[in-house]
């Protein structure tokens, strides 16, 4: 462990004329299809992994680091969806003088936004590496349409976010317009923005039209060029999926009726009542990054559970909470409801739909809680869940080939836990994200 | 574009055909039959079958496997249509810009509303879900069978005209005039936003038809000038579907003097099948109304929650009546929708309106102005199985909603009635918290036609 202290200091001043190898031996590796190897060794140089295995050659010019058979180490956590970075949504905006007709950007279409050209100072990525993540798509925060969605390396200051792949999709939500009771324009309304999005899917196919016609006819008259629908021909091409923001069910058939009508590819973002629409979704092969926020338990159900393990301690027998049968008809349904919330993954995973990890708003602190959640409460086993949060994410995200997997010729970038993932207080150690050993020491 | 069109009317059969709905059977014995359109039938049986009423007569037997209800001493009525509602619309005005033809009210549905049951317990089978009247042309609306518990798809009125909101007087002017400082600011205003986007619509109309009928031909000839695109416009595409009458209107109106100026600009662009909605003061030009073929749908007695709507009276709707005019009664309201028996009693008891008559204006009539009188608004063989079982007659104070059927399937009995009917749960929500769905009775004063734009207003009054 020391050893490994002091060599991570000195790792980013060294450059020898060929890069020099790391190596890091005496692991637990946990593979993304939920196998483990033990007293393993890794190897990786210029951020890819050059060999991995018990029983591998170290080279003569690498790092060596011992895990001492404590440490154990997964494939680097992905978040599909994420707005780290990205720069706060406009406050106190002026009233429109035709709220009817606003700019782009005030009725929330502004497509043509990157998070590459935007990311800004953000505290999360640096607690993103101390949950283990080592990659994150990022999107710019905003509205129905608020920009691309492109695929970093992460790093504890937000200057050394290295983009990976740019405009892998674009973004999308049904929230309407910004803006208070003045400042507010259209669209306002579920509905607005539904026929909002259709009129500028409309526009973009005139002016890409407009713009081809023209390429090959310079006589005719020139067509307005416009940033915003151009960034949209992506989408009406079907070259770039939408990455969509939805919840609820009826949401979701609403989204999937925008796709019955543009035929654009889809990405289910959040998606926390997906699994009823689950067998639909596999039929039109649509991937979900699920969310794991939550909703709380009912307080009820964690009385009771707490009840229940104390008195399997104690081995006495409690008092029932005396309760109407009609308030526990609604508990009934509300644990119901709750738990259908807490399975939505597994069941999507049962029904054969792609399912990755979104953080999609989530507050990191409390991933741990939620994960514990999911894995108590769902049925999910701890490989589901790594397979979920690495492998899973990065299909999803067409980065499969190089990230998602501790493998030979992959992109180097894995945590090092000091326990396993989801035992009691596991801390990520470091976290290397493109062959880079960042030092977290479990804060 | 017809190619298009054609795509969607099959894209919309699919969808129809994928979420067909749940039909049942049940023979209802010995009632009294109000059949609407052929008087009351005694001591009368009705056959539902999968769905669809196959026989009304006396001493028939129950084909195997239908359930049988016996209904002696009771009523039996069409579902009641509630031709004015906003019952379960997910948001309800678009209020931002006077002219919103392209939102629609079929993609503002929420299926889960515990308000669909209570209105079933009240007799009601479909209503009209509504846009608000905020604006001039407001947005399309949707016209749902109540078969809770089922999707949003699932509540849609198969076959149902297409229909639209607009909205005269004080709303939009408040709202945008007033609020916004855009047109319309006036009545006048009104009138001028409705014509110049009419007109808007069909010089759009042109251009698109222009466009793709020279896109056709350089498709096809492969050669020469290409044309410069004309994008497809929703907004102005709904407005040339009401020109070309596949859309019928329903307007929010109060005045006489707005009444005949619709009535004038829609003569002008040729539009025939409209409703004046609330129309307190519809009475004044009733046989106007009637010579034009415009229908309405009022309230029995309720007025002077605002300037336009004080000059107002009980026998609106008897008045209409008696000239001919194809009126209904609505509710506007959640609480009214559950009793809109009562409203129609009062036409009786204040116009001296037959009892007959009456019941029409929340069964046919309704029915007939959101063009699905051939399917509900009366008890006939081959319609819809959308039919009430009541205590007594359902004009009696007295009397009580006791199973309500839509497509033959029962989804409100009395005689089993559970508490908490709620199928939409939020885990986040504690039963104490939760408690509050028992709090049907809306206040009337809250007009329903200006939710989600009451805020503009307010905006207005604070600068």
């Amino acid at each position: 462990m020391i050893a490994l202290l002091i060599l991570g200091l000195g790792v980013q001043q060294v450059y020898a004329q060929t890069t020099p190898a790391h190596a890091l031996k005496n692991v637990t590796i946990h593979n993304a299809d939920g196998s483990a190897t033990e007293s393993a060794t890794i190897i990786w140089r210029d951020g890819v992994i050059e060999a991995v295995g018990t029983n591998v050659n170290i080279p003569f010019d690498a790092y060596e680091i011992d895990g001492g058979d404590s440490l154990h180490v997964y494939p680097g956590f992905i978040d599909g969806y994420s707005i780290w970075g990205s720069p706060d949504l406009p406050s106190n905006l002026p009233d429109l003088d035709d709220p009817g007709n606003p700019p782009y950007y005030r009725s929330g279409v502004q497509p043509e936004r990157n998070p590459s050209d935007l990311l800004t100072e953000d505290k999360n990525f640096e607690t993103a590496m101390k949950a283990g993540f080592t990659t994150a798509a990022l999107y710019p925060n905003g509205y129905m349409l608020p920009g691309s969605v492109e695929i970093f390396y992460l790093s504890d200051d937000h200057e050394s976010v290295e983009l990976i792949s740019d405009k892998v999709g674009m973004a999308g939500s049904f929230e309407s317009a910004p803006g208070g009771w003045g400042s507010g324009a259209y669209p306002s309304t579920l509905m607005g923005v539904m026929a909002k999005f259709r009129q500028v899917m409309f526009d973009a196919t005139a002016l890409q039209q407009h713009i081809k016609y023209y390429s090959q006819n310079p006589e005719m008259p020139a067509p307005n060029r416009d940033q915003v629908l151009e960034a949209l021909f992506p989408v009406i091409n079907k070259e770039a999926p939408l990455y969509f923001e939805v919840d609820s069910k009826e949401n979701i058939e609403r989204l999937l009726k925008l796709q019955d009508e543009f035929g654009f590819g889809l990405v289910i973002v959040s998606g926390k009542e997906a699994y009823a629409k689950a067998d639909e979704l596999k039929r039109r092969n649509i991937p979900v990054l699920a969310s794991v926020d939550f909703t709380d338990a009912p307080e009820w159900y964690k009385d009771d559970e707490k009840k229940d393990d104390e008195s399997e301690d104690s081995e006495t027998e409690e008092v029932e909470e005396e309760i109407s049968e009609e308030e526990q008809a609604y508990r009934d349904k509300q644990l119901k409801a709750w738990k259908s919330e807490v399975s939505n993954i597994k069941n999507l995973m049962d029904a054969g739909v792609k399912v990755g990890y979104a953080s999609a708003g989530l507050d990191l602190k409390d991933l741990n809680g939620k994960i514990k959640t999911l894995l108590e409460e769902s049925g999910m086993s701890e490989q589901n869940l790594v397979q979920l949060m690495t492998r899973n994410t990065a299909d999803i995200l067409g980065i499969n080939r190089t990230h998602g997997s501790i493998i030979k010729g992959k992109n180097a970038s894995f945590s090092v836990f000091d326990k396993q993932m989801t035992e009691d207080d596991a801390k990520v150690q470091h976290n290397i994200t493109n062959g880079i050993i960042h030092e977290l020491n479990g804060e | 574009m017809k190619k298009l069109l054609t795509l969607c009317v099959i894209a919309v059969a699919f969808v129809v055909s994928v979420h067909a709905q749940e039909k049942g059977s049940v023979l209802i014995k010995n009632a009294t039959v109000i059949t609407v359109t052929n008087g009351d039938l005694e001591n009368t049986d009705v056959l539902i079958r999968d769905g669809i009423i196959q026989d009304i007569g006396k001493d028939l037997n129950a084909p195997r496997g239908v359930e049988t209800v016996d209904a002696s001493g009771k009523f039996v009525m069409p579902g009641i249509i509630d031709a004015h509602s906003h019952l379960n619309g997910v948001d309800i005005n678009e209020a931002r810009n006077p002219v919103t033809a392209e939102v629609t009210m079929e993609e503002s549905v929420d299926p889960n509303d515990v308000g669909i049951y209570h209105a079933l317990a009240g007799g009601a089978t479909s209503i009209h879900l509504m846009h608000g009247s905020a604006n001039v042309i407001g947005g399309q609306g949707e016209t749902l069978k109540l078969r809770y518990g089922t999707t949003q798809d699932g509540m849609k009125f198969e076959g149902a005209k297409r229909t639209i909101k607009f909205a005269l007087g004080e709303n939009p002017t408040r709202v945008h005039g007033q609020g916004n400082g855009i047109q319309p600011r006036t009545r006048m205003g009104v009138e001028q936003v409705i014509r110049n986007h009419f007109d808007e619509a069909l010089d759009y109309k042109r251009k698109r038809e222009a466009y793709l009928s020279a896109k056709a031909e350089f498709d096809r000839r492969g050669r020469g000038t290409p044309p410069v695109p004309v994008a497809e416009n929703l907004r102005y595409e709904v407005l040339n579907d009401i020109i070309e009458g596949e859309i019928y209107v329903h307007c929010h109106s109060y005045r006489a003097d707005e009444i005949l100026m619709l009535m004038r600009v829609f003569n002008d662009y040729g539009i025939k099948n409209y409703t004046f909605q609330h129309a307190n003061e519809a009475f004044k030009v009733a046989p106007e109304l009637a010579k034009n073929g415009a229908m309405t749908s009022v309230f029995s007695d309720w007025w002077a929650y605002k300037f336009e709507v004080y000059y107002s009276t009980a026998y609106n709707a008897s008045i209409l009546n008696a000239n001919g005019v194809i009126n209904s009664i609505n509710s506007d309201n959640n609480q009214l929708l559950r009793t809109l028996n009562h409203e129609a009693a009062k036409v009786v008891r204040y116009g001296d309106t037959s009892v007959n008559d009456a019941i029409k204006m929340i069964t046919l009539h309704p029915a007939i102005q959101l063009g699905i009188d051939d399917r509900v608004g009366s008890i006939e063989e081959g319609k819809d199985g959308d039919v009430v079982v009541w205590s007594g007659h359902p004009l009696s104070i007295y009397s009580m909603a006791e199973m309500t059927f839509v497509d033959g399937k029962k989804y409100f009995d009395r005689s089993n009635d559970p508490n908490d009917m709620r199928i939409d749960i939020d885990p986040g929500t504690d039963f104490e918290d939760g408690a509050n769905f028992r709090e049907i009775v809306t206040r009337r004063e809250d007009d329903a036609c200006l939710q989600d734009a009451f805020i503009l207003m307010q905006n207005n009054t604070q600068n």
